[in-house]
């Protein structure tokens, strides 16, 4: 009887670890997601082993729905349904490194889809706030962030082109759903030297990222960026 | 070898006493057939993207490609009961055309997941194949009845012309008189028609089962239609989604299903300067065909909002005070409320689209508050390039915005869609509509590469070089903001004050001159610089194309209207090694669809014409001669090549798609038919000789007129236009109609075992053709 307590503990355990969705299903895709960040992410010049290391951590084929799963790692994006998409790794990586993210940032997502980009976001910053319009992505995202143990991710449902005032200032604003332009709530909600970045286009559709910085004294600059790829067909 | 007598009484009957009722049959069902491609385009467009018109083309002619080969097969079959088969292909088509379509909406087909998803394409090899039902059936019954009911082909080839001739004009009204979802009725309800005339036939048995057929087909037409299910990624999808969004205004018409939506959670405002700190107010979004054609802000005729200062494309604004403004092209009330905001003396908007022309200022009058009152404004409704050509009146401004998209000009949806707007010749006819200084403006998105922007400039370019306007560089300005372009244009070289004033204003708002060129100080990241040097090279490189280009950049004529075509077959190989490895930069979508199209079609038509080869063994195939396919082959292929090419000059012409393609289609099919009615004359080889050389002659003659007579009857009234476009095509389709039933006849001369194969080698190559 002294045995079989601890005994029926263990076997309580290994199955309880079993049945967790994060670590029942992880184990086949970890070569798959280190092999994703070493030929699309670090490969095509994300170098931030902060950033590396996250998209690494995180289980990217929990946040599709279980028929994408197998293809969860490859280089492009994928339907969450609802007409949204999770953005292709590459983007992930690269919208993350350059925003320069710190331990001790606030950050502020807008658009949280799946919730991969806040979950990698949540690694490497201390909260994450992420505001979702459609109640049914608000909800899934929450459920699965929740269940993969991140505790500094906060999802709310409601309109993020006016942000989250109550939080505000951001550190960083990270704006995954494409835009046609720069919600002017969201520029005051930036803090003084803080980072924001946006893609312009839709949905499989991504045809330029416009990267935001609000100096110290408040002074707002804007660029447009290119992943290595355009900078490659431009000849550069 | 002959052809079987037909076996049952029935048969007998149908072949002989009665029928007088194969022609009607055949011609209610040729229209229904015609009017289902026809709303089709439009369903398919509305629940997915323009670029699915070149597959439906493919669907309806491998449909019936596909009935000629299996009646070839089965021919033996068949000429036992050739009646009662097409009687019942006749109730099936119609059936189908309700039926395939509900049944099509139950593929769950996402065309995005095509590019890397293998098992998205069985997917859309059953929503093409279900389409394409309809198609089969139909031109199975059609064949038929030449092909083994011992009707003379003239007559029936006739009724199937004019048949397709009705469907083409009575699908254009009712494009005006049903919602959307509606269209499908009139191939349903045309279907019908054709089905009374095969109920009455011998056997109890047989009748009862096509009475219950009849009876299907009736009750389709009373319940309620599918509701449509658009693809999640279309814009009014994704609005319809947001919370408490809702419809608030619709009209459907010939160009187009237009709808208003209010949404919350919508805050359009593309391009707009990160130096705007203010509220954008409640918005109504504009669709046109699911895709979002502007903006309607609330009560903004009531006091414009300030927001709309706020915009590179306010540019020419900043040049000339209280201009009198032409907009070419409604993009809700955005336009006219820049235009009030920006102090302009007077608007005029022509827009060809009447039904979006009401629904802006008729259904949304509340809404937007109306015109602002002070400013004088004023809507034409007709083409661009027509306006242009016809109106003598002098602009200070004329503006053509938005000619690119953030998301669908950039993957090539419209690369198959005529802009002669964009055109040289468009250009020009513009800049004679200016005023002293006045400023002729594009804008639209900015790309990664640099595309749209880059080949504008050089169009502008070639245009003021051979207009003798030159240099063409000073007479140039173009900005950019973090997300759109501006260009500005005129006929006298830009003053330093003026160029002072276009640097002040980006300073203002955060915008960066591209040109004139501002040292090699500019600054900028690489994205900057590529930018710089592409419209520096446009603006004073050698003129005319670039062979180390990804994109075709050269300038855009009316010889080749298709300004949105950027795709080079030479650089495909660098897109797809990066479709494989990063992301999306660029795809030519609607050369993509073409190009699967034509290379699905030419496939399955070469698979499906070898089958009756395969059964040569017992006599089938036998009549499926290399002659007859290269004979009917070229037939198909010319017929779908001219009918094309007077098309494209009657989109110039006409100034719709639309109504140049229902009047292309309807006048080949009428005139053609007219000609397959008296083919009976000019069976003989010497008379089809005359026949072949009469159709070159009056194909060269009919395109040579047109083409030269364009410029002039751009500037007359519609009524003219569309007789004008008539005329030249009338002789060459009818001579056209008469080479397919006189080779039928031929055919049947000598046995008639091959005319099911020439039906299906004439529809394969009838595909071949539209699609290249």
């Amino acid at each position: 009887m002294k045995i079989a307590i601890p005994l029926i503990t263990i076997a309580a355990a290994v199955l309880s670890a079993a049945l967790h969705p994060a670590l029942a299903t992880d184990e086949p895709y970890l070569q798959k997601r280190a092999a994703m960040v070493r030929d699309q992410i670090e490969r095509e010049g994300v170098s931030d082993p902060r950033v590396l290391a996250a998209m690494r951590d995180v289980p990217r084929h929990l946040f599709v729905s279980p028929s994408f799963r197998a293809k969860a790692y490859e280089p492009y994006p994928l339907p969450i349904g609802e007409g949204q998409t999770i953005s292709q790794p590459y983007i992930v990586g690269f919208m993350t490194q350059i925003l320069r993210l710190k331990e001790t940032d606030r950050v502020l997502e807008v658009g949280t889809g799946s919730g991969y980009q806040a979950a990698v976001a949540a690694k490497l910053a201390a909260e994450v706030y992420s505001v979702e319009i459609l109640e049914s992505l608000a909800v899934r995202s929450r459920q699965t962030l929740s269940d993969l143990g991140f505790r500094n991710v906060i999802v709310r449902q409601g309109d993020g082109y006016y942000g989250w005032e109550e939080k505000a200032p951001f550190d960083a604003i990270i704006v995954t759903c494409a835009g046609g332009h720069v919600p002017p709530p969201l520029l005051r909600q930036l803090g003084n030297g803080g980072r924001m970045i946006m893609p312009v286009g839709g949905p499989f559709m991504t045809q330029n990222l416009v990267f935001i910085e609000k100096d110290t004294g408040g002074s707002i600059t804007h660029r447009n960026v290119l992943p290595v790829a355009f900078v490659r067909l431009l000849g550069h | 070898m002959s052809i079987a007598a037909p076996r049952d009484r029935g048969d007998l009957v149908f072949a002989e006493a009665k029928a007088e009722r194969v022609v009607p049959a055949v011609f209610f069902l040729s229209a229904a057939t015609l009017a289902n491609e026809i709303v089709l385009i439009r369903l398919l467009s509305f629940r997915f993207w323009p670029h699915f018109v070149p597959l439906i083309v493919s669907q309806a002619m491998l449909g019936f490609g596909g009935a000629g080969v299996a009646l070839q097969i089965f021919r033996r079959r068949v000429e036992r009961s050739p009646g009662r088969l097409f009687a019942w292909m006749v109730l099936l088509a119609a059936l189908a055309f309700d039926l395939a379509f509900r049944a099509s909406q139950l593929v769950s087909f996402d065309p995005f997941l095509l590019l890397w998803d293998p098992l998205a394409w069985p997917r859309f090899g059953g929503f093409f194949f279900l389409l394409a039902v309809p198609f089969f059936l139909s031109g199975g019954a059609m064949a038929i009845p030449f092909a083994f009911l011992r009707r003379r082909p003239g007559p029936v080839y006739a009724a199937s012309f004019a048949g397709s001739a009705a469907g083409a004009l009575v699908a254009l009204p009712f494009l005006m008189l049903a919602p959307t979802g509606w269209l499908l009725r009139l191939p349903l309800a045309l279907g019908a028609v054709a089905c009374a005339f095969v109920l009455s036939d011998k056997g109890e048995g047989s009748r009862k089962g096509r009475a219950a057929a009849l009876c299907a087909v009736l009750f389709l037409l009373v319940i309620p239609p599918a509701d449509l299910k658009l693809s999640p990624y279309k814009d009014l999808a994704a609005v319809r989604n947001l919370p408490g969004a809702r419809e608030i205004a619709s009209r459907f018409g010939i160009s187009g299903d237009y709808r208003a939506v209010f949404a919350p959670g919508v805050h359009s405002a593309p391009g707009l300067s990160v130096r705007f700190a203010g509220e954008i107010p409640m918005q109504a979004t504009l669709f046109a065909d699911g895709e979002q054609r502007g903006t309607v802000p609330k009560d903004g005729g009531r006091m414009p909002p300030a927001y709309l200062g706020y915009f590179p494309a306010v540019l020419p604004y900043r040049l000339f005070e209280h201009p009198r403004v032409l907009q070419l092209g409604l993009r809700g009330t955005e336009g006219v409320l820049t235009a009030a905001a920006n102090f302009a003396s007077s608007v005029t908007i022509v827009e060809p689209a009447q039904e979006l022309v009401r629904l802006v200022r008729e259904d949304l009058s509340e809404f937007s508050g109306g015109w602002p009152g002070s400013l004088p404004v004023e809507i034409r409704e007709e083409g661009a390039r027509n306006f242009l050509a016809r109106d003598r009146r002098i602009f200070d401004v004329i503006e053509a915005a938005d000619i690119s998209s953030a998301t669908f000009s950039s993957l090539g949806v419209h690369a198959t869609g005529e802009t002669f707007l964009l055109t040289r010749e468009g250009i020009r006819a513009a800049l004679v509509r200016l005023g002293e200084g006045g400023l002729l403006a594009f804008s639209g998105w900015l790309k990664a590469p640099p595309r749209e922007n880059v080949k504008i400039l050089r169009t502008i370019r070639a245009e003021l070089s051979a207009a003798r306007l030159a240099p063409a560089a000073d007479r140039i300005a173009a900005i950019h903001g973090w997300g759109t372009f501006s260009v500005v244009v005129r006929r006298t070289p830009f003053q330093p004050a003026e160029i002072d004033r276009v640097r002040r204003f980006c300073s203002d708002y955060g915008y960066s001159m591209v040109w004139p060129a501002e040292g090699a100080g500019a600054g900028g990241g690489a994205e900057e610089r590529a930018l710089r040097e592409a419209v520096s090279d446009a603006m004073t490189g050698a003129p005319g194309e670039r062979g180390t280009e990804l994109f075709d950049l050269s300038p855009v004529t009316d010889d080749s209207p298709y300004f949105h075509r950027f795709l080079r077959l030479r650089t495909l190989p660098e897109f797809k090694r990066l479709l494989g490895s990063q992301w999306i930069p660029f795809v030519e979508w609607g050369i993509v669809f073409l190009v699967l199209s034509l290379g699905v079609s030419l496939v399955l038509a070469a698979m499906l014409l070898l089958l009756p080869a395969a059964f040569a063994r017992d006599g089938t195939g036998e009549a499926a001669t290399i002659s007859v396919a290269g004979y009917f082959s070229a037939l198909g292929l010319a017929y779908m090549l001219v009918e094309l090419t007077f098309l494209k000059a009657g989109i110039l012409v006409l100034g719709d798609t639309i109504r140049a393609a229902g009047l292309a289609i309807g006048g080949f099919s009428f005139f053609s038919g007219i000609g397959s009615a008296v083919s009976g004359r000019w069976e003989s080889e010497r008379a089809m000789k005359r026949v072949f050389a009469g159709i070159a002659v009056c194909v060269v003659a009919g395109f040579v007129i047109l083409s030269a007579a364009a410029s002039p009857l751009l500037a007359r009234g519609w009524a003219m236009r569309t007789a004008a476009f008539v005329a030249t095509l009338a002789p060459a389709a009818f001579l056209m109609g008469i080479p397919f039933p006189a080779a039928i006849s031929r055919l049947a001369a000598v046995g008639g075992s091959a005319i099911p194969f020439a039906w299906a080698v004439n529809g394969f190559f009838s595909v071949a053709a539209s699609a290249s």
